[in-house]
């Protein structure tokens, strides 16, 4: 199982989470390499299937990120966010692909270490779980 | 007022004849029509008879309202999909449907999402403690029962028995239980469902609370409802009298108990699959997901699948065309959109071709739902879904989990 590297998607608002993670890059904060950032113009951009497309696609962990609450820059899309992240985790849970492989975090645009933290973190609750359920599969196949 | 409750029957003859209970929906019916509150009427016919094939009916004519008098059970018609395809939501027309509770829950539902114009329903609801899949419920007849299926004139479910009576006059009953252990009995839904008496319909009707028969028990559950049987009465179309305190106990101990019965069904079927690893989950739903032939009828008989231009047509570039199975995003999406409002009607399960435990799924992860959100599909009209709407004062709670 050392030898597994995770394959997690990081769906980051354009205007928070994503300068939080120009801001590790330019800080030179050292992050594990396993996250593949795409830039979404809001979190609440971000609905089930984006997330369900992640993990069809081969993703190990999704990882959504948004301003605090009170700071999207739409008002509230990272509130949809939030609901909608909270709600599909019965989903994942309920056909096998786990909750805890989706994560919903916030982090403003000079939160620079918070990007490190929360994708190290990240990175290790999905070394822990091992391939997701769909990898597995492919695997085998 | 909202909240009266009577004792009521119909005091028409040809109508008390025919009618089970007192003819109380059947002269509501009726009246619905005369009094021209409603330009239709939606009920339930058997087709040339028979029981086992129910099929929604728009009457105009009052005197034709008297052939959807009598109750089936071994049917379960898509009342709500009716409204919105057949009537247009209702546009343009005034329509009193008779509703189960399931059917009143799916219609608002609907309505919410602008599809059924609710201004032009009355909604009359029956009591209902569940309906039989037709086709097993033939091979019941014949192989459970020992009788020809079509000798049956009636059936009835109460006490947690189901009681059906034939041509001749008798009348066999067996335990739900004893039926639903052989996998015949209600459809599962219906054994998973805690609501019995729709009081989200503007009218409430059944005999739950009576001792005699040939009445009803009625409750105007909306403020529409109880005009509308002010004036059936006025109109002398029904009579009345005020239900004693015994008799509006036993209706609700009634109810308690069937609500228990519910959650004992949900608590076993919801249990034997949250027991399952993740794995054993995982392979579990693939396998039936595997089995789907894209036939889109879980989605053309869902009330909450509403759009226009859904997202599994082929032309939308999320499910690739042409394939069976279909791209795992055809069920994900499928279950992931309706699953905050399921109201548990198991239409989705009832026409799926492949016989997929699609309401098993889709209700049990509505109930996970609810447990965070509190939201309780088809209740309360000003309540929208909870995976769709943020209130203003979520903006104060910081975490990343909603917790209400
Ligand atoms: S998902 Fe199935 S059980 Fe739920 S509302 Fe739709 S058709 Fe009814
Ligand atoms: S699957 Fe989704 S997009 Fe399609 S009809 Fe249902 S709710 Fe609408
Ligand atoms: S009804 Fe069943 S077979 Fe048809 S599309 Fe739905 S899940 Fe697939
Ligand atoms: S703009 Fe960042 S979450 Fe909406």
């Amino acid at each position: 199982m050392d030898s597994f590297k995770p394959k997690i998607v990081g769906l980051f608002c354009n205007w928070c989470s994503y300068r939080g993670a120009d801001l590790a890059g330019t800080s030179r904060l050292k992050y594990a390499p396993n996250v593949k950032i795409i830039r979404v113009m809001c979190s609440g951009r971000v609905d089930e299937r984006l997330v369900l497309k992640a993990f069809a696609l081969g993703a190990d962990g999704v990882l959504v990120c948004g301003c605090h609450p009170g700071e999207c820059h739409y008002h509230k899309g990272n509130l949809n966010a939030r609901r909608r992240i909270t709600g599909l985790k019965p989903f994942v849970e309920a056909i096998g692909i786990g909750k805890e492989r989706l994560r919903l975090e916030w982090i403003s645009a000079s939160e620079g270490p918070k990007v490190a933290e929360t994708v190290n973190s990240f990175t290790q609750t999905i070394k822990q779980l091992g391939p997701s359920a769909f990898n597995r599969r492919r695997n085998e196949h | 007022m909202k909240g009266d409750v009577y004792i009521a029957s119909s005091t028409d003859k040809e109508v008390l004849e025919k009618a089970e209970c007192g003819g109380v929906v059947t002269s509501l019916l009726k009246f619905a029509l005369e009094s021209k509150r409603a330009d239709a009427v939606l009920a339930v016919k058997a087709r040339d008879g028979n029981r086992y094939d129910g099929t929604p009916v728009l009457i105009s004519q009052p005197d034709k309202v008297i052939e959807t008098a009598g109750t089936l059970h071994c049917t379960s018609p898509n009342i709500a999909r009716y409204v919105k395809e057949y009537t247009d939501g209702a546009s343009d027309l005034k329509i009193a449907v008779v509703v189960k509770p399931c059917d009143a829950k799916a219609i608002i539902e609907l309505a919410k999402r602008t599809q059924v114009k609710m201004d032009n329903l009355i909604l009359i609801g029956l009591n209902c403690t569940g309906t039989l899949p037709s086709v097993k419920a033939k091979k019941m007849m014949k192989e459970v029962f020992g009788i020809d299926p079509t000798d049956v004139v009636a059936e009835d479910i109460d006490d947690d028995r189901l009681v059906i009576t034939l041509a001749d006059g008798t009348q066999k009953e067996k335990t739900l239980m004893e039926l639903e252990e052989q996998e015949y009995g209600r459809r599962e839904n219906c054994r998973r469902c805690e609501t019995n008496i729709p009081t989200m319909a503007d009218i409430a009707c059944g005999k739950w609370g009576t001792s005699d028969k040939g009445t009803t028990f009625v409750e105007a559950c909306t403020e529409k409802g109880a005009n509308f049987i002010d004036a059936a009465i006025s109109a002398g179309c029904i009579s009345i009298r005020q239900p004693n305190p015994e008799a509006v106990q036993l209706r609700r101990k009634k109810d308690d108990a069937a609500i228990q019965s519910a959650k004992q069904w949900q608590e076993r079927d919801f249990s034997s699959l949250k027991q399952m690893s993740s794995d054993e989950r995982f392979e579990y739903w693939f396998g039936q997901f595997e089995r789907c032939i894209k036939c889109y009828g879980c989605r053309d008989a869902c009330p909450i699948c509403y759009c226009k231009d859904c997202n599994l047509e082929a032309d939308r570039g999320l499910v690739p065309p042409g394939e069976v199975p279909p791209d795992i995003m055809f069920p994900m999406v499928r279950i992931t959109h309706v699953m905050d409002s399921c109201v548990n009607c198991g239409q989705c399960q009832d026409v799926c071709a492949m016989e997929l435990p699609l309401s098993r799924l889709i209700f049990m992860l509505n109930r996970d739902l609810y447990d965070i959100f509190k939201y309780e599909p088809g209740v309360d009209i000003g309540q929208l879904p909870p995976l769709r709407t943020v209130t203003e004062q979520e903006l104060s709670l910081s975490g990343v989990d909603v917790a209400f």
